[in-house]
């Protein structure tokens, strides 16, 4: 069971990181980064690393996804 | 950024805020003895910080952002005395912050007053780099 839900983050994970790279919308592509980063945070954990499991999900899921917002809004949202 | 009348998001943060502030300096405080430390902990704070003036929808910047410069240059001050301190004089240190018995939370030497400097530090420089991102052009 432990096994395949670790499998089946990991898979969620590099769809993850595959769509970030070649969706369009910048703020689809933000809310997939978090999400990322979210999941990667789980993993960290059952990697029995907490502390950068915390890390991950403060500077991740919280500070990044806030300062890329701030970033979009003053540059524009389409990708060209 | 935030309209006047968006009356659930705004008390949604003003109960939220808070207890991620707590959390932040829970994480702060019990740096050495449960997993996080400094920067877990001051990224928290900082997150807290920064959900406040989204909900608030505060934007003027310019004196609070001097203010928060000056605190977290005064937290790297202190963390760079301590630990030089700790370094130079490691007996006079342990006399002025015992390492006490594991667990507690006042033990650890110097690693408590260093959390907390890092997390003061880490904090203020998160914050002031949403102000510098968020304000308007």
């Amino acid at each position: 069971m432990s096994v395949l839900f670790e499998v089946s983050l990991l898979t969620f994970l590099i769809v993850c990181a595959i769509m970030v790279a070649f969706i369009k919308d910048m703020m689809a592509a933000i809310v997939i980064f978090a999400s990322y980063s979210l999941v990667m945070a789980m993993l960290w954990q059952m990697l029995d690393a907490p502390d950068i499991a915390i890390t991950e999900a403060a500077v991740g899921a919280g500070l990044t996804t806030i300062l890329f917002i701030g970033a979009i809004k003053k540059t524009g949202r389409a990708k060209k | 950024m935030i309209e006047d009348n968006d009356i659930i998001l705004k008390q949604a943060a003003r109960v939220l805020t808070p207890f991620i502030l707590i959390y932040g300096i829970y994480i702060t405080f019990h740096g050495h003895l449960t997993p996080g430390g400094g920067f877990s902990g001051g990224t928290v704070i900082a997150s807290s910080l920064i959900l406040n003036r989204i909900s608030s929808g505060n934007r003027g910047s310019g004196p609070e952002i001097d203010r928060m410069m000056g605190i977290a240059s005064i937290a790297l001050v202190c963390y760079g005395l301590i630990k030089a301190m700790g370094t130079f004089f490691p007996d006079f240190t342990h006399r002025v912050l015992p390492r006490g018995i594991p667990g507690d939370l006042l033990s650890g030497g110097a690693i408590l007053p260093l959390n907390i400097a890092v997390g003061f530090v880490v904090a203020c420089v998160m914050y002031i780099f949403f102000c510098l991102i968020g304000e308007e052009a």
